[in-house]
């Protein structure tokens, strides 16, 4: 304690300060202050906070009444504010009728319809298939905004009442529409905080998250409670979407992105406190408002100002004190056998993925009646693209798969990794560190080739990533993710954009071939098999990790952090360190991912929407499998077969089939981690193993399964309805009386 | 001096008092009872005294140490090792790999492979679950993962051993074997040992352990042995007329 204050927070709070000086000292763009000036920059900041503020509540709401942190909360109101506009500006129905047909009817229709479908049976589920479904909600709603309301005319949602009427304040005027976003912002947040501490239902709602069946016997209704959080969150998102919408533009991405201001407000609030939540946003905002308005980052960092909601998110992250290992969540419950791939197993599987990758492509296999003959171009480099996509899947296999922890980032990293590479190669660093002083040739280092310097990436990854997950490790496993997201968009708002990092896309190849023991990789299909190889080598890895001290360590602290504690294990050491191995994974890829087409393009290429889809397709496929990762082949097979079909002419709709299945498929697949939180693969293989000679255990596996479903279910032992006179009869076989005591006519009859 | 104490804990969460003024201690050699009514602070204590809770005030010292602030995983290094009452075993690994977690966190690093197994084996074979090494734990019946939970928290080498509710999930036949097997653990002098044992099994209770100490409300009401403890009047008053107390009862390992 310094001055009766947490450490953490004074740590946080002088770091961030500091920070914060720093720069604007360095950035200081030398306009005068005035006092009136001020003061509209003050205005527009608390504007801009009491939008976030409505963001926040609703996510705010939503966690501490269902216990489900809502990504899709931003994606919520970039539909509503799509749907406005329609109604308002397409259509021409007065504004009042559009806002109250989508934020009174339509929104909260939709949060039920969200509970009852998915929401509801998330409750005892995992945080990652938490977060996936909910990731996968926001994916898929910003597809259908996508697919309906077509990019290709401009939009804009006006203001209320108009821009131009309001009070005048001298130098500016304040319309109407921000003075009643910020009076509805707060009497929003006033009402929440009302209802939640001190009417019926908001009891009831904070009871039924702690504790669903003890708060059901006390005559809360559960499902009502939850349907009602549901709609009021849906309601506030749609509503912060529609007010927000004529500031930022009607623009899916930039709209969706508001809801990472969200969580860093939210967790400016520890995601429970309302009140903090909103002084949060309000934060956030008048920083945003005098930074744009006193700052200038040049053209380097023409994004810097956007980066100021992930730097609290990281500053709160630093500031919130250690998390308690929990106790008494786990459920006991009866799961499948679980069975790891054995070494040689895993040799022979690898084995047999570059042998079939190498004839299929050769177009060596004749299916009889379809032979695909050897791929062209076109189809090596969507072959490429999608290994390299696979080999950043991998990445979060040990992370996800197995230490249950989540990373949204693994893009950012992968595009770190190609950086590093690029500077390694370049051997600037040589005269950089004064090495060329000692006697080394900067020229002697590019003569190397320059494949090896991939291993020294993955070195040089690792205490990046260890750098990212050891403030949040300390915390509960939401926060994690919320900071591997927050991470991903200031590397994508901060440091890609800068030229120094990635050069500028269309000057040629800026990332060279690779060349490995004297083979120069620069045609695509030898490339292509080294990526097979790569990867193989990389799975196989993960089979033998996951079989060492280190993969059950890492299991273990996924099932129970407090039990693994308790044994000796370091959780948040652990943590960081299955983290850092995920870094490095990833910058390895992300080696081979810059090298597919030699360009990366600085700021589409890092999107944190396309790092969502990796992450989700993953998810999807089966992440604690490491063949999981070739799943994600989905994207790039199905856009290239699409090009092909296109080509050919008169299959349109294929073309659109495929396309609905591109843009649709990751989100679909993991809503189904709802019901089958394992993943595809994981059904594949246990179809698949029984052929295997030696999986004698995957066919006894599934006779016990087939002998089971022809026993008649005994049900709740006669609790929820009686027996039938067949389930007695069961009953008695399986206790072995049943020919003593059965009576002729059997129960039935002679209970009757 | 004991091996651990615990003392003066007070444990507030928000209006509640879930430990007042708590004071324990264990000794090496004898298994230590720690008995109450439900929601008497029993697991609230154990949480305190392997750090998964930070007290109120108080304090916890092992082997004369202060370790109130100490981490949980750095109290385990110390020799303090638990069951929990509400099953927390990996669930997705096999009971074998369950134990080796233990084994290889807690024994010296250039173990061989080798070894570690036969540790881990040998750990499974004291509770009994040789048979059902390689089932995963998810699967196996709640007595049982119980008992992974023991060969577990045995494998860490402990010097204190707190056990919530061992017996609860199993037959009488395993419950006896249990407690034999805690008689011969804390018996055994090179183990140097002492137990901690939450418990509803009154029979089970009395017969192994030394010492009871009587937890309600948060407060310790009583202290002493067997015998003594069945002899207080607040103990009987807790526990509403003490039927459960009554003489006669076949105690285990007599």
């Amino acid at each position: 304690m310094i001055f009766g204050v947490r450490h953490s927070v004074a740590v946080a709070t002088a770091l961030g300060t500091l920070g914060a000086v720093i720069i604007a000292v360095l950035t200081w763009k030398g306009a005068q202050v005035t006092s009136e000036t001020f003061l509209v920059t003050t205005y527009i900041g608390l504007f801009l906070g009491a939008l976030w503020a409505m963001y926040a509540t609703g996510l705010v709401v939503v966690y501490t009444t269902t216990g489900v942190f809502n990504f899709a909360q931003g994606a919520i109101g970039v539909f509503a504010a799509f749907f406005y506009w329609e109604l308002h500006v397409n259509r021409g129905w007065h504004s009042i009728l559009a806002l109250f047909v989508v934020v009174g009817l339509f929104a909260p229709a939709l949060g039920v319809v969200l509970d009852i479908v998915i929401m509801r049976r998330l409750r005892t589920a995992s945080l990652v298939v938490q977060l996936m479904v909910t990731v996968a909600i926001m994916v898929l709603l910003l597809s259908v905004v996508g697919d309906i309301w077509e990019a290709d005319t401009a939009r804009r949602v006006p203001y209320l009442f108009g821009i131009n009427n309001g009070i005048d304040l001298g130098p500016s005027q304040l319309p109407w529409h921000r003075l009643i976003v910020f009076v509805v912002a707060i009497a929003i947040a006033v009402a929440m905080r009302y209802l939640l501490r001190r009417t019926r239902i908001g009891t009831a709602m904070r009871a039924v998250v702690d504790n669903r069946e003890l708060a059901a016997l006390n005559g809360a209704r559960p499902n009502v409670v939850s349907s009602t959080s549901w709609a009021l969150g849906s309601m506030l998102g749609a509503l912060g979407g529609i007010l927000i919408a004529p500031e930022l533009g009607l623009d899916p991405a930039t709209l969706n992105n508001v809801v990472i201001i969200a969580f860093a407000a939210a967790a400016f609030g520890a995601l429970k406190n309302l009140p903090m939540a909103v002084i949060g946003a309000m934060l956030i905002g008048l920083l945003r408002a005098h930074t744009v308005a006193w700052l200038d980052f040049g053209s380097d960092f023409r994004f810097a100002h956007l980066s100021i909601a992930p730097l609290l998110l990281l500053f709160v992250v630093i500031a919130l004190p250690q998390a308690r290992l929990e106790v008494g969540r786990l459920v006991h419950h009866l799961r499948r056998h679980e069975r790891f791939t054995k070494w040689w197993e895993g040799l022979i599987g690898c084995g047999v993925i570059i042998l079939l990758a190498v004839a299929f492509s050769g177009g060596w296999l004749n299916f009889l009646i379809w032979d695909p003959g050897a791929w062209g171009s076109r189809e090596l480099n969507s072959a490429n693209e999608a290994m390299a996509l696979a080999l950043i899947g991998l990445s979060l296999v040990p992370l996800i798969g197995w230490a249950g922890q989540i990373n949204f980032a693994p893009l950012a990293f992968a595009g770190f990794g190609a950086f590093v590479y690029l500077k390694v190669i370049g051997a600037g660093w040589v005269t950089f560190l004064g090495l060329d002083r000692l006697g080394l040739d900067p020229q002697d280092i590019r003569d190397i080739d320059n494949g090896y310097w991939i291993l020294l990436v993955g070195l040089l990854c690792a205490p990046l990533g260890a750098l990212v997950a050891l403030p949040a490790a300390r915390l509960r496993g939401l926060y994690l993710a919320l900071m591997t997201m927050a991470f991903a968009q200031a590397m994508s708002l901060i440091f890609f954009p800068n030229p120094w990092v990635m050069p500028i896309i269309g000057t040629g190849r800026q990332f060279p071939h690779i060349e490995l023991f004297g083979v120069t990789f620069d045609d695509r299909r030898g490339f292509f098999l080294l990526l097979m190889c790569v990867f193989a080598v990389v799975v196989y890895a993960l089979v033998l990790l996951r079989r060492s001290r280190y993969g059950r360590r890492w299991m273990a602290i996924n099932d129970s952090q407090a039990a693994a504690a308790t044994l000796g294990v370091p959780v948040v050491w652990t943590k960081v360190v299955v983290y850092a191995l995920s870094a490095v994974i990833a910058g390895i890829a992300g080696v081979f991912w810059a090298t597919v087409s030699g360009n990366v393009d600085s700021v589409q290429g890092f999107d944190l929407l396309i790092g969502f889809n990796i992450v989700l397709l993953v998810a999807a496929a089966g992440v604690s499998i490491p063949v999981a990762g070739i799943f994600l082949i989905f994207i790039p097979l199905f856009t290239g077969l699409g090009h092909r079909l296109e080509d050919s002419g008169n299959v349109d709709f294929l073309v659109t089939l495929l396309d609905i299945m591109t843009t649709y498929g990751p989100g679909m697949l993991v809503l189904g981690m709802v019901f089958n939180p394992r993943g595809a693969i994981f059904e594949m293989g246990r179809g698949f193993s029984p052929i295997l000679p030696w999986r004698s255990d995957a066919r006894a596996e599934i006779a016990a399964e087939n002998a089971q479903k022809r026993e008649p279910e005994i049900g709740e032992l006669g609790i929820e309805r009686p027996f039938t006179p067949e389930e007695v009869i069961a009953i008695d076989r399986r206790l072995g009386i049943l020919d003593e005591v059965v009576p002729k006519e059997g129960y039935g009859a002679a209970r009757s | 001096m004991a091996l651990l104490e615990a003392e003066q804990v007070v444990m507030r969460f928000g209006g509640v008092v879930a430990l007042d003024n708590a004071s324990v201690d264990v000794d090496p050699g004898e298994v230590t009872g720690l008995i109450g009514p439900n929601g008497a602070g029993k697991t609230t204590l154990f949480n305190v005294v392997t750090g998964l809770l930070p007290p109120t005030s108080g304090t916890v010292k092992f082997d004369g140490v202060d370790i109130t602030r100490a981490g949980v995983s750095r109290r385990s290094q110390m020799g303090i090792a638990r069951t929990f009452q509400k099953l927390e075993a990996f669930n997705t690994l096999s009971a074998f790999d369950n134990v080796r977690v233990a084994v290889e966190k807690n024994h010296r690093a250039k173990w061989k492979h080798q070894r570690v197994n036969d540790v881990a084996h040998e750990m499974l074979g004291k509770v009994g679950l040789d048979d059902v090494a390689d089932v995963t734990v998810g699967t196996l019946p709640t007595g049982s993962a119980r008992l992974v939970e023991l060969a577990r928290a045995l494998a860490c080498r402990p010097r204190v051993l707190l056990l919530d509710e061992p017996s609860s999930g199993l037959n009488e036949e395993e419950t006896t074997a249990i407690g034999q097997l805690l008689l011969g653990l804390v018996a055994d002098k090179d183990n140097d040992l002492a137990v901690l044992l939450v418990e509803h099994d009154m029979s089970f209770v009395m017969g192994v352990c030394a010492r009871i100490h009587v937890l309600d409300f948060g407060k310790i009401i009583a202290v002493g042995t067997p015998i003594e403890v069945q002899g207080n009047e607040a103990v009987r008053a807790a526990y509403l007329g003490g039927d459960e107390f009554r003489a006669g009862y076949v105690g285990v390992g007599e």
